[in-house]
């Protein structure tokens, strides 16, 4: 019985079915097979204007302007040569290079094709007088992305393009058209899916010599969200001015939220070269610089931390009690494992920890690393942050590597007591991003770690972000203890940091100068915090193969001083 | 009469998959935007499809009662699967991919889904129990077979593959009809879900929204849902009674259709044949499922009577939904057209299920 009812349901779908297409072929045939000959629907979209973006004083970082583009309708037009021609004269362009963009960028004869990008207001009010003459010719509306802060915010900004193949195949579902413009890098990237808006569109029908015959449905572009960022451009365009002609980068965050303040990579790019159509030579060029300008430095660039992950080494050993603030050993500058020398800079004799943090002596660590052993060192760099995603809101962010007996890089095996030495003095397979390092340096100071970000704000509704910071649990007494090295290697005479003693102002910091491969220089760090000032901040200034320590403190001390006399600090 | 059921489902079977076969290649003929490798793709995965359906044909589907929960177990691992390792990926998340070669959990996940509620349904009575004791017998005979659905559905749901989720909806309520459970309470039970069907409305994401809206307007969306029914429509009834011809649509051939060779490919076949070979098409879809309706008359168990009302639900369910979808009378929701569509999977699955149908015809009369 159940059976039959659902015969008979059966029936009477198909049915339907079978009906609904003797009416649509059989009966609409002809009005259908008329309107698919010459297809007289025509799509044309519509632009969202997207959401601008601000630096936290609500100085604007992107925003977009009006621009006109002239495009066509390839099965309209009647007669190619004339309207090239016309175009030619109009826009003095050669109309061998417009027949030529033609055909590169024509693939069905329905969509309508860009010939020419932002051409001003008048030239594009008088091709909208004359387009009656021109079936298939269109001035749409679009908008042209400008960045008024250029090469100063490049890399928190990003730039945006044109959609690629494979990004629209995965963001297809999204809202994302052929058409689309979306984000390429940076906040623009990350934050495409707020910025981006909605596309619009008119459909209109067009009789046989394309003109248009009636307007069938329209859609308004829906325009995209603002966004407030939580940089400075001020900041942004001091530390860009200090690191002019020096590669590395600079990062500024907020100990007590996260917030990034400053966050420079060098050396820079100005993302206009994206959207300005004229400088697509120099936009090339950005790819294939060796110095890679558009690389993220901060959030990609992958660097052994050398002394700086002393720092790392000061928490384990204190918080694992292998050692307290009067344990000393002694530095003959050198330390002797097997037959092989591990070097330190000086001979800095008999060091307790502070002073080892101070001088950065190689050999109090070397010891410090065997009584340790490199599975806790491991334990403790990750439970720092660093070889550790900070996920802050920019996209491609590398992990680094923090190696272990277990875990190598490469195709080592095994592990030597060489190794523990190496890994020690932050040398070897580590290696961190400098965002990590000011993370670290931020857990170190409060012994929390916060979520680093960038967002402040989207429109009016602004990001909550108390409830994402990680307690990790750090002893009064281990953070008292580094606090006094870390201030040391600044107010001691013979402190590694002594040119950032400055008054007013108490910075706690730890140098580093990590080798690289030979033959190359030095990478020079300097890491570290202030607790007290209007604002408590973590910093990491970082020089790619920029040599010794002292220049990467050297930095910091200019950046600092021009800071706090634009009272930004 | 045995022998011939079984003869019949191959026939259709293979007139279909040739006329899918046919419109693959026109859909992929010069044309810069499809490769012509799903034709051959969709060729091979045919004759695997076709050794398949043979293979399963010749075991017992009775084996199966056993191993119904381990596969929907497996399904809703896989499906977990996808939605976690797919995370960070924006798109959907449909895709898993176990060496190389990737396929869609949520294909596996259907047939999981029927030989599971097959096997529940033939161990409950619910025509009998259900007048004894409605409430006590509520949770058995309704509620857990509907939960049985609602898990996998919503693993799928967030991939998000709506089209999918809903075609549980309709499995799910067609095979608790055929488990003999009384109209008042089938009715009943219809009566609440309708009840709470404006709040389903807000779990939709704003695009899948967009397409049911889009479904009773086409003109609030000229630029996407729209613009592809308006213009499938065109190509279908373009073709009029005898069609444009072979690899001559223009509707076709000129890019028009963005996704041609999977979800809308019967607009290919309306072009290039017509009338007619909309109607073979549509014909043979209609014997083959009533030659499942009539395995399912005769069929001797209950769970091979369950099992097939599942294939021929799914079938008739995709089918109907995928052309409705086309002409224009259902929303855009991604089902694909059994057999025609491009998709492994999917073709695949329904092979498999073919297979089964064959297995209980050639059973049915046996104990």
């Amino acid at each position: 019985m159940r059976l039959k009812i659902i015969r008979v349901v059966i029936i009477f779908l198909f049915l339907i079915l079978a009906m609904d297409l003797i009416y649509v072929q059989a009966l609409k045939g002809n009005y259908f097979y008329r309107l698919s000959v010459n297809n007289r629907i025509r799509v044309i979209p519509l632009e969202p204007q997207r959401g601008r973006i601000f630096d936290r004083n609500g100085n604007v970082l992107a925003e977009s302007r009006l621009s006109f583009d002239v495009t066509v309708i390839p099965q309209d037009v009647l007669d190619k040569d004339m309207l090239f021609t016309y175009l030619g004269q109009v826009l003095k362009i050669d109309k061998k290079e417009i027949a030529a963009r033609y055909q590169q960028r024509m693939y069905t004869p329905f969509a309508p094709v860009v010939l020419i990008e932002d051409v001003d207001k008048q030239t594009a009010m008088v091709l909208e007088e004359n387009r009656f003459r021109f079936p298939g010719l269109y001035i749409q509306e679009t908008f042209q992305r400008w960045y008024p802060s250029g090469k100063t915010a490049a890399h928190v900004v990003g730039y945006v393009s044109k959609i690629d193949s494979q990004k629209i195949k995965k963001l297809k579902n999204y809202g994302y058209s052929q058409q689309s413009i979306v984000g390429y890098s940076g906040v623009e990237e990350y934050y495409d899916q707020y910025l981006m808006g909605e596309e619009g569109g008119l459909q209109i029908e067009v009789n046989s010599r394309g003109q248009q015959v009636q307007l069938l449905g329209i859609r308004q572009p829906e325009p995209g969200r603002d966004i407030h960022l939580t940089i400075d451009v001020r900041m942004q365009e001091i530390s860009s001015k200090v690191m002019e002609d020096k590669a590395g980068s600079i990062v500024l965050m907020d100990l007590d939220s996260g917030e990034i303040l400053c966050l420079v990579s060098s050396p820079g790019y100005d993302p206009n070269v994206f959207t300005d159509l004229k400088r697509a030579k120099e936009r090339n060029r950005l790819f294939i610089e060796p110095a890679s300008p558009v690389l993220n430095r901060v959030i990609k660039g992958q660097y052994p931390p050398g002394s700086v992950f002393k720092t790392v080494m000061s928490v384990a050993g204190l918080s694992e009690e292998k050692v307290n603030r009067n344990t000393t050993y002694h530095c003959p500058g050198f330390y002797k494992l097997g037959n092989r020398n591990f070097k330190c800079a000086h001979i800095h004799y008999s060091q307790n920890i502070i002073q080892a943090l101070g001088h950065s002596c190689n050999v109090f660590y070397y010891n410090l690393g065997l009584v340790i052993g490199p599975e806790l060192i491991t334990r403790y760099a990750h439970k720092l942050g660093l070889g550790e995603l900070t996920h802050i809101d920019l996209p491609s962010e590398e992990r680094g590597f923090i190696p272990g007996p277990r875990n190598r890089r490469g195709e080592k095996t095994g592990w030597y007591k060489g190794d523990t030495l190496n890994f020690s003095i932050g040398q070897g397979e580590v290696l961190v991003t400098p965002i990590q390092v000011v993370r670290m340096m931020a857990a170190v100071a409060k012994g929390s770690i916060p979520q680093v970000h960038l967002l402040k704000m989207i429109e009016n509704e602004p990001l909550v972000t108390n409830s994402i910071i990680k307690v990790i649990g750090l002893r009064k007494d281990v953070m008292d203890t580094v606090h006094e090295g870390l201030r040391a290697a600044v107010v001691s005479s013979s402190g590694s940091a002594r040119q950032m003693n400055m008054a007013g102002f108490e910075v706690y910091g730890k140098t580093g100068t990590a080798q690289t491969v030979k033959g190359k220089k030095t990478h020079a760090w300097f890491a570290g915090y202030n607790l007290q000032g209007s604002r408590r901040m973590a910093f990491c200034v970082f020089l790619e193969y920029g040599g010794s320590s002292y220049y990467a403190v050297q930095v910091t001390s200019d950046l600092f001083k021009a800071l706090r006399k634009e009272n930004l600090i | 009469m045995g022998k011939n059921i079984g003869l019949v489902i191959w026939a259709m079977t293979i007139v279909i998959i040739v006329a899918g076969l046919l419109a693959l290649y026109s859909a992929s003929y010069h044309n810069i935007r499809i490769s012509n490798e799903v034709f051959y793709d969709q060729l091979l995965f045919a004759i695997v499809g076709l050794v398949i359906m043979f293979l399963i044909s010749k075991l017992d589907y009775r084996n199966f009662y056993e191993l119904a929960y381990v596969f929907y177990a497996g399904a809703v691992i896989l499906l977990i699967l996808v939605l976690v390792s797919g995370r960070h990926a924006l798109g959907a998340t449909r895709w898993f991919s176990i060496g190389g070669i990737s396929f869609q959990p949520s294909e596996m996940a259907k047939f999981g889904l029927i030989l599971t509620l097959a096997r529940y349904f033939s161990t409950r009575n619910p025509s009998v129990s259900f007048e004894t004791d409605p409430f006590g017998n509520l949770w058995p005979d309704l509620f857990v077979p509907l939960l049985i659905t609602m898990f996998p559905m919503l693993l799928i749901f967030k991939q998000p593959d709506l089209g999918t989720a809903l075609l549980f909806v309709g499995i799910f309520f067609i095979m608790l009809f055929a488990s003999g459970l009384k109209y008042k309470y089938i009715a009943g039970f219809l009566g609440v879900c309708l009840f709470f069907l404006p709040f389903a409305w807000h779990i939709l994401k704003p695009y899948q929204r967009d397409r049911l809206l889009v479904f009773l307007n086409p003109n609030i969306d000229p630029l996407g849902a729209g613009y592809t029914i308006i213009q499938s429509k065109i190509a279908v009834g373009s073709g009029k009674f005898l069609g444009k011809g072979w690899l001559s649509g223009t509707q076709n051939q000129l890019n028009f259709l963005p996704e041609r060779h999977t979800d809308f490919i019967f607009s290919v076949i309306g072009e290039e044949w017509g009338l007619i070979g909309t109607i073979i098409v549509l014909g043979c879809y209609f014997v083959l499922i009533w030659s499942g309706l009539k395995i399912a008359e005769q069929v001797k168990d209950k769970f091979g009577m369950q099992l097939t009302v599942g294939i021929i639900a799914i079938f008739t369910l995709q089918v109907v939904i995928n052309i409705g979808m086309v002409l224009g009378l259902c929303p855009v929701v991604g089902l694909t057209l059994p057999l025609i569509s491009f998709g492994r999977s999917s073709f695949i699955t329904f092979m498999i299920m073919l297979g089964f149908l064959l297995n209980l015809s050639r059973r049915r009369t046996v104990f």
